[in-house]
């Protein structure tokens, strides 16, 4: 059950990623990208993390896919026009290279480790409660800093938005 | 069949590899900004999958830093995009050569 859920969810995910570079429309793109992530909530639901399924869904393909929706939509017309044109190739080695040579690498590194199943974990693994002890407790800095990160980042976002340009400190 | 690390690990790559070509391949910058998410998430599956072979779920707390981290780079990267539009009138990332205005 539980490997079924990952292969299934796993290639699921393969194909959203894959339909996505390959349409040509921005918002067909972004939906197929929604459709890979709710693929991986499930492959987190395999590796038993079911707070990180549901913050998968939630944060993911809840929050940011609306975000680029909601731009995909401002900017439609130009864009779908502007990608119609060509879905430009350049440089096919430098496409096909950097992505061999990670396959090569993963490759050969994974031919001698690691082939035994994964371990199966207790019940509470990966529930909220466990997750918010370590959140709130041994990583209660970087908590706090990752916080920050996201203020700056709405501060970031209101300023470059701000069509005026009358910031306080200009 | 059961699942090992190895699979994690070829899902995983595979997963980057595809939003590193996407990257490379696509001129749409809204759909470059899309890749660096799946490449993200391809991270996720890593932290996720080492956090149950270690059975230590630590790995899933740096998950949620990742979430927080895509989230400010998407706002912050869709609001510089919105304004180069307001300007340029394109996001083809081959039409913005010139990084004087």
């Amino acid at each position: 059950m539980e490997a079924f859920l990952f292969f299934s969810c796993g290639a699921l995910m393969l194909l959203g990623g894959v339909m996505m570079v390959l349409q040509r429309s921005a918002v067909v793109a972004a939906l197929w990208l929604v459709f890979a992530f709710i693929a991986a909530s499930g492959v987190f639901a395999a590796l038993s993390a079911p707070f990180l399924a549901i913050m998968q869904v939630l944060v993911y393909a809840g929050a940011i896919m609306v975000l680029f929706l909601f731009v995909i939509m401002m900017l439609q017309g130009p864009v779908l026009e502007g990608e119609r044109k060509r879905l430009a190739l350049p440089m096919w080695p430098a496409v096909a290279i950097p992505p061999v040579a990670v396959l090569v690498l993963v490759g050969s590194w994974l031919s001698r480790r690691h082939a035994e199943a994964l371990p199966v974990q207790p019940a509470g693994f990966g529930s909220p409660g466990q997750v918010a002890d370590l959140l709130l407790g041994r990583y209660l800095l970087a908590f706090e800093l990752i916080s920050i990160v996201l203020l700056v980042a709405i501060i970031g976002a209101l300023a470059l938005g701000n069509r005026e340009r009358k910031l306080p400190w200009s | 069949m059961v699942v090992t690390l190895n699979h994690c690990l070829l899902l995983a790559a595979g997963i980057f590899v595809v939003g590193m070509t996407g990257f490379v391949v696509r001129r749409n910058a809204l759909v470059m900004l899309m890749c660096i998410e799946l490449m993200l998430s391809a991270v996720n599956i890593v932290f996720a999958a080492f956090s149950r072979q270690n059975g230590d779920a630590s790995g899933h707390v740096f998950v949620l830093m990742n979430f927080a981290v895509a989230a400010a780079e998407a706002a912050i990267g869709l609001a510089i995009l919105v304004e180069i539009y307001r300007r340029r009138r394109t996001v083809d990332v081959d039409e913005l050569k010139s990084l004087m205005e």
